[in-house]
């Protein structure tokens, strides 16, 4: 729980005159992102809106979650707890610095992640390192904007490709330091040297 | 984490909160990451940016089609109208009449007092620790009059037991006030504050002890 910020896009809403250039600035989000105006809503208790984001978006984020979870009873329970949480910190979101369904991956993967975590017997898990080699999600399904993918993409095929290969999967299906250095087969902190230069590279080359 | 080596300063936040979001690090280390983002706004951007950097990569996860789990996520979150609901569907079928039932809907919709005003105080038994809750307008501000906030290792969390329904988390309490909007409180209700690992409950389930708790009643 937290006081929604002051710069939050409903506060910053109703304080300024319908024409402030920053009003503009948050529709003009909006116009290309229907999924943050929902939450936008959401944040401003409107149930009808807190639906259609669940119809909009629950699919996407079932499948974080069971490719993290790797199970479905604990999937769907983890997607009650998601949209439980998308209601109560929806006012925490700024469509100013994101997009509303990677606020809402993000969200999904960290609950993914520490449930995970705090599994007891989470050790070197071969089910999730096959499951990221998965093929790739149906063209149509894609949701976030293309070209986002494409600069990643392209970044990660300058790192050398059994590294891109375990950042890919520690990313996509929640796997630790220590999964992946048994599943590679090196020392820990050789993983984690191996992924931190990785990751400069990567920061590097996508100009941040 | 114990056993990862030291890292040089220069950068070491930066590749943290990466990892951090990639998720590659052990329990303790995330926990300890968690406490540290809940105060460090410049921490929080740097996750936010490789957040923002590594989503690319969100388009390999799959749709997966999800069952309607609405009717379970509004009954945790508004207890109330759920139980209304259930009211409302036993009087129609027992009265057998829809005139009757819909008649008794109304009458309950416009009984119904809007955005009625609350209070609660949530004392501990065993220690000085006390929070003091006021609601007005479905907006509920949640304040610690006395005692300390949880150690850096662990964060209170603030629950709303209503009826028999289990416990619905309404999130970490992050400061010395905070206030958040919740509609559907009623009279009877109560809150309480249990002592959770850092960054709060992971399942929506408390774990650890009530630190304080108190009942909702009408201001």
């Amino acid at each position: 729980m937290k006081p929604s910020s002051p710069g939050s896009p409903s506060q910053t809403k109703s304080k300024m005159p319908a024409l402030d250039a920053p009003t503009a600035v948050v529709n003009l989000h909006f116009m290309d992102d229907p999924v943050a105006l929902l939450i936008q809503s959401t944040a401003a208790q409107d149930r009808a809106a807190f639906r259609e984001l669940y119809s909009v978006s629950s699919a996407k984020l079932m499948g974080v979650l069971l490719r993290i979870l790797n199970n479905r009873a604990e999937s769907e329970d983890a997607l009650q707890e998601v949209y439980t949480r998308v209601w109560l910190k929806a006012g925490r979101f700024d469509a100013t610095k994101g997009r509303g369904m990677t606020w809402l991956i993000a969200l999904s993967r960290n609950l993914a992640i520490d449930r995970l975590r705090q599994r007891p017997d989470h050790v070197s898990d071969d089910d999730a390192m096959a499951a990221h080699a998965d093929p790739a999600p149906r063209a149509e399904l894609r949701m976030v904007a293309a070209g986002e993918a494409r600069r990643i993409n392209d970044c990660f095929a300058t790192l050398e490709p059994d590294r891109a290969e375990a950042l890919r999967g520690a990313y996509l299906t929640g796997l630790s330091y220590s999964d992946l250095a048994a599943h590679y087969g090196v020392p820990l902190n050789t993983m984690r040297t191996w992924l931190r230069r990785s990751l400069q590279k990567l920061k590097e080359c996508m100009g941040s | 984490m114990t056993d990862l080596p030291p890292l040089p300063p220069e950068d070491d936040d930066d590749l943290l909160a990466a990892e951090y979001v990639i998720g590659l690090l052990p329990r303790a280390d995330r926990a300890a990451f968690d406490a540290r983002l809940r105060r460090d706004t410049a921490l929080a951007l740097r996750v936010a940016d490789w957040e923002d950097r590594l989503s690319g990569l969100n388009d390999d996860y799959p749709e997966v089609a999800a069952p309607n789990l609405l009717p379970q996520i509004e009954a945790r979150l508004f207890p109330q109208v759920a139980a209304a609901r259930r009211r409302w569907l036993s009087n129609f079928w027992t009265m057998g009449a829809a005139i009757t039932a819909a008649l008794a809907l109304v009458a309950y919709l416009a009984l119904t007092p809007p955005a009625p005003s609350f209070t609660a105080t949530l004392i501990a038994v065993s220690s000085p620790l006390k929070y003091e809750a006021v609601i007005t307008q479905d907006r509920l501000t949640l304040t610690r009059v006395a005692g300390s906030a949880a150690d850096a290792a662990h964060a209170h969390e603030l629950w709303l037991i209503a009826g028999d329904n289990p416990p619905v988390s309404l999130g970490v309490i992050l400061g010395d006030s905070e206030t958040i909007t919740l509609p559907g409180l009623a009279a009877g209700q109560t809150l309480a504050v249990t002592l959770e690992q850092s960054g709060g409950s992971p399942d929506g389930k408390p774990h650890g002890p009530i630190v304080a708790a108190g009942k909702l009643t009408a201001a």
